[in-house]
């Protein structure tokens, strides 16, 4: 399920409900500082945005998937993680069972202990192009593994 | 001069020209109605839609997942979309392309997904199970059997087209 209109209208029947019960909140660090990681975070947005569409198309059936999550790459992320266990609790009572963190951002590796969901960071690629066969075929590899990984969450 | 003038006389000349233009505009409303009328042979016969996805000689009775994308135009933005499906030969040697997306509520499923039911399609979110003819098994979330595509081969390239309801639903 996606959060719009069309996936929205099919969700709130009591019975699709009960049977969707991840949350998948992509996680995404933005800034503007023109420094080298510029063009790099640029890119890892879209990359993280074709694996939520991604893993949403596979489990559309049982898996929600948030609009991506985004906050300043120099922020304080013990803020953050208060923030998103805000998020966590209130999806849990709305009643989903499994709340996962989608991202490639290595940081929430650091904190994943003190927050209440599941963290899925992946390293992935730093540039390249979306196109090109090669990134295609990379991405539906980590994509496959990453499918498996969440099947064992549930 | 004046014998030759008188080869084509007023009412000959008259003649000719009323049924040239006659004919004409005659040709001018026959010619749409006869376009219209052989229309449906003209047609491509809906080939813009096919997309070739493989190689005959990649498919075996064993079916394999494919991917392709198509590009879409949705209003708003045009943008290429993803799609996928499962194919084998059956035991005629036809070619049988299954939509992945279960029935029950649209996650992929998978061939031999599940353990302990090889030779069958397993959807990981509900444990949903389809034959391999992408028929549902009865007493699993899904009520209705997997969507199929339209085949068609040329040579030895094999095209999908459109999902259209199992040819058992």
């Amino acid at each position: 399920m996606q959060w719009n209109n069309k996936d929205l209208e099919q969700y709130i029947d009591e019975k699709v409900i009960e049977y969707v019960d991840t949350l998948l909140i992509p996680l995404m660090p933005i800034s503007l500082k023109n420094d080298k990681n510029l063009i790099k975070r640029a890119f890892q947005a879209e990359l993280l945005s074709i694996f939520g569409n991604e893993l949403e198309r596979q489990f559309k059936g049982r898996m929600f998937l948030m609009p991506i999550y985004h906050y300043l790459s120099t922020a304080d992320k013990q803020l953050e993680v208060t923030r998103l266990n805000e998020w966590v609790e209130d999806a849990l009572t709305n009643p989903f069972k499994h709340v996962l963190f989608l991202t490639l951002d290595s940081d929430w590796k650091k904190v994943e202990a003190q927050l209440q969901g599941e963290v899925l960071w992946f390293p992935s690629m730093q540039s390249g192009d979306l196109q090109s066969d090669e990134t295609k075929g990379m991405v539906k590899d980590q994509i496959s593994q990453l499918t498996d990984l969440i099947k064992t969450y549930w | 001069m004046s014998e030759k003038r008188n080869q084509v006389s007023r009412r000959q000349f008259l003649n000719y020209t009323l049924t040239g233009v006659g004919g004409f505009m005659a040709a001018g409303m026959l010619a749409p109605m006869v376009r219209f009328a052989i229309d449906p042979v003209l047609k491509t016969s809906a080939q813009s839609d096919m997309v070739a996805v493989a190689d005959l000689s990649e498919i075996s009775d064993e079916p394999t997942r494919i991917d392709w994308t198509i590009d879409q135009v949705d209003g708003w933005y045009e943008s290429e979309v993803p799609k996928s499906a499962w194919v084998y030969k059956d035991e005629n040697d036809d070619i049988i392309a299954l939509s992945p997306v279960c029935k029950h509520l649209g996650c992929f499923v998978n061939w031999q997904g599940d353990e302990s039911h090889p030779d069958q399609f397993y959807c990981p979110c509900h444990d949903g199970r389809y034959y391999k003819s992408g028929v549902n098994v009865p007493n699993t979330p899904p009520e209705e059997p997997l969507d199929e595509f339209e085949v068609r081969i040329d040579g030895q390239t094999l095209y999908l087209g459109q999902t259209k309801p199992h040819r058992e639903a």
